[in-house]
């Protein structure tokens, strides 16, 4: 809550004046109605209160890099991890790699955040769209699925993990 | 506040009084008119008799001549020695023939009169009677004289005034008894309300044990304190589970935070590597993870068992959850080499209206726990079928299972068998499952697989 104002008021005044500076909405409330509500407001993203650093600081380098349109982007290249959005081909050193329609969403939302930290939540969200905290660590058993596919014949590793944060896809 | 103010204010007296004073004063109109219609009677009687001697004398006149008429009115004032009736003729010149008047009572003059008179005006007297009324009947005769014939109402008046005593103190004796009845009727009610408001007194102090006395009549009070008591009922119970999860959370929670806190404590008792360090931060960013996963969990849980937020409910396709979630725990038991398999039919008939997100959250704490108990080589059944308007999601694994004892306090907050203490968990996954069932009106059914654990959750679309 905003001294006087409520938040996405504010968000919707800056949309109005076709100001797209991103925007991240904290709250505390962590319904899936208050998700939607500061999402359509304008927002880029949005985190519940209480948070983890690791997860804002994974999700604010995620919206700076977003700046840059790339959504439209259907042609995805990671050192020579090629991803092909519309003919949904995935080839590496030019050898063609089988993915399931998940694992190719999981794959496509990493090479989309080249070289950020993608937290485990992230993924649940965007990839599964589920918000909730598995009691097992389902995402790493899919991660590490992906990477037996895409790294293991490989002599460099592009899909990392970084140490209590999630995972990183990025050429060392 | 006295008693008695207390008791005028009550309802029961008020309604009481009120009909008390309704009642007495119907009677007391009742009796008044029984008083009217005896004096009118009375009068009747009395005019009656008048008429009767008018007659009387006035035929002796018109027969026998105006001597005769004296001389009867001079034997009967003889005669009437307690002066009951009185006589008087007058002659056309105004002088008095016969009788004791001493002089004509004024406003006396029409033909055929009758006329109730104070005895004083028609007779001088000086006794205690002097007040006394006299009705009388004038009557004018042939050739100017006028004849008077009067009776003293003494008697008459004796009798009304003992009746209209008597009318009046039956009034008052009813309203007084209805006053007296309205009270003891307040003192009871009061009495009643009392011991409810004793009973709220003793659990406002504290004791929540305490119930309202029945009389055991069966009456309305009866019927509100057994209602009441009911309540208290459920009040006390709904007490005791939230002061059993409190106490639950705050031992469950104890012993993590301990745990951490006395790691942190080793760690600087003496110089370390910064390696270990770092390895010791870790270690507690995860606890510290672990015990806000704990907080998410049961928040989870109230915001199910809440049961608020409508309006994040739609339509939910289970065939599409089930994918998904196959999808998503299908990868981790095969990880575990457990055999996964699921099963969800093309089917319309598995939509149904619910909150998504509390639903995959709930199915996915049953497949957690398949795939956190089940051991390597066992294997996973997870289904959703319609049948009729009933839909079930069935989990099924081939672990330890639970113990028929045990399967309704599983579903409590924190608990976890002894045989679960060496996995992970907090004790709360399946609460969430059982507040969300709730939520969703479907009923959990936690079975025997033979071997293992059958979970099902079943939605009645028609309920």
């Amino acid at each position: 809550m905003l001294p006087g104002r409520d938040g996405l008021s504010i968000i919707k005044t800056l949309r109005e004046a076709n100001i797209v500076t991103p925007v991240l909405v904290l709250s505390a409330l962590g319904e899936v109605d208050d998700r939607v509500q500061g999402l359509t407001a304008g927002g880029d993203d949005y985190l519940v209160k209480p948070f983890a650093f690791s997860e804002l600081l994974a999700r604010l380098q995620a919206l700076a890099r977003r700046v840059h349109p790339e959504q439209q982007r259907t042609f995805l290249k990671v050192a020579d991890l090629e991803l092909d959005c519309l003919k949904r081909k995935v080839t590496r050193g030019g050898q063609k790699i089988l993915l399931q329609p998940r694992e190719f969403r999981l794959l496509e939302y990493l090479m989309r955040h080249e070289g950020q930290v993608v937290t485990r939540t992230m993924l649940l969200e965007n990839v599964w769209d589920y918000h909730f905290d598995p009691q097992t660590n389902v995402i790493d058993v899919h991660i590490s699925r992906l990477r037996g596919k895409i790294d293991k014949d490989f002599a460099k590793p592009l899909l990392h993990t970084v140490r209590g944060a999630g995972y990183s896809l990025y050429e060392a | 506040m006295s008693q008695l103010q207390r008791l005028l204010r009550t309802t029961a007296f008020r309604a009481a009084l009120l009909y008390a004073c309704v009642f007495s004063l119907l009677s007391a109109l009742g009796l008044g008119f029984i008083y009217w219609s005896t004096a009118s009677y009375v009068e009747g009687q009395v005019d009656a008799r008048l008429r009767l001697e008018t007659e009387v004398l006035l035929n002796l006149y018109q027969r026998q001549s105006l001597p005769a008429l004296l001389e009867s009115i001079h034997r009967r004032t003889q005669e009437d020695q307690q002066r009951i009736y009185f006589y008087a003729l007058w002659g056309p010149d105004s002088r008095a023939l016969a009788g004791q008047l001493s002089a004509w009572p004024s406003g006396l003059d029409a033909q055929r009169t009758y006329a109730t008179l104070h005895l004083n005006d028609v007779i001088k007297v000086h006794d205690s009677h002097k007040n006394d009324l006299v009705r009388v009947l004038v009557t004018d005769l042939p050739e100017g004289y006028r004849l008077l014939v009067g009776r003293d109402l003494h008697e008459e008046q004796a009798m009304l005034a003992h009746t209209f005593s008597i009318t009046l103190s039956v009034v008052g004796v009813i309203f007084l008894l209805a006053m007296g009845g309205s009270m003891v009727f307040g003192q009871a009610s009061l009495r009643r309300i009392d011991t409810v408001n004793r009973t709220a007194g003793d659990i406002i102090a504290g004791d929540l044990s305490q119930r309202i006395p029945l009389s055991g009549r069966d009456n309305e009070f009866d019927e509100l304190g057994r209602k009441l008591n009911e309540m208290l009922n459920r009040i006390e119970q709904l007490m005791a589970g939230m002061r059993q999860v409190t106490d639950n959370v705050a031992h469950d929670l104890r012993k993590p935070l301990n745990r951490l806190r006395n790691r942190l404590e080793v760690t600087l008792l003496e110089a370390r590597h910064e390696d270990e360090y770092r390895g010791v931060l870790e270690q507690s960013i995860q606890d510290a993870d672990e015990l806000l996963k704990t907080f998410n969990a049961l928040l989870s849980i109230a915001q199910a068992e809440a049961g608020m937020k409508r309006n994040d409910w739609g339509k939910v396709d289970l065939r599409e959850l089930v994918e998904d979630l196959a999808d998503l725990y299908g990868a981790v038991a095969e990880d575990k080499g457990i055999q996964f398999e699921w099963h969800a039919p093309e089917d319309t008939a598995l939509r149904l209206y619910g909150n998504r997100h509390l639903l995959a959250q709930a199915i996915g704490n049953l497949l957690d726990n398949a795939v956190k108990y089940t051991p390597d080589g066992g294997h996973i059944e997870f289904s959703a079928q319609a049948e009729h308007s009933i839909i079930r999601v069935i989990v099924a694994d081939s672990g330890p299972g639970i113990p028929a004892a045990d399967r309704n306090r599983v579903l409590q907050r924190f608990v976890r068998l002894d045989s679960a203490r060496s996995q992970p968990g907090n004790g709360l996954g399946l609460s969430l499952v059982s507040a969300v069932a709730k939520l969703h009106k479907a009923r959990l059914e936690l079975a025997d697989n033979q071997p293992g654990l059958r979970v099902i959750l079943c939605f009645d679309k028609a309920v």
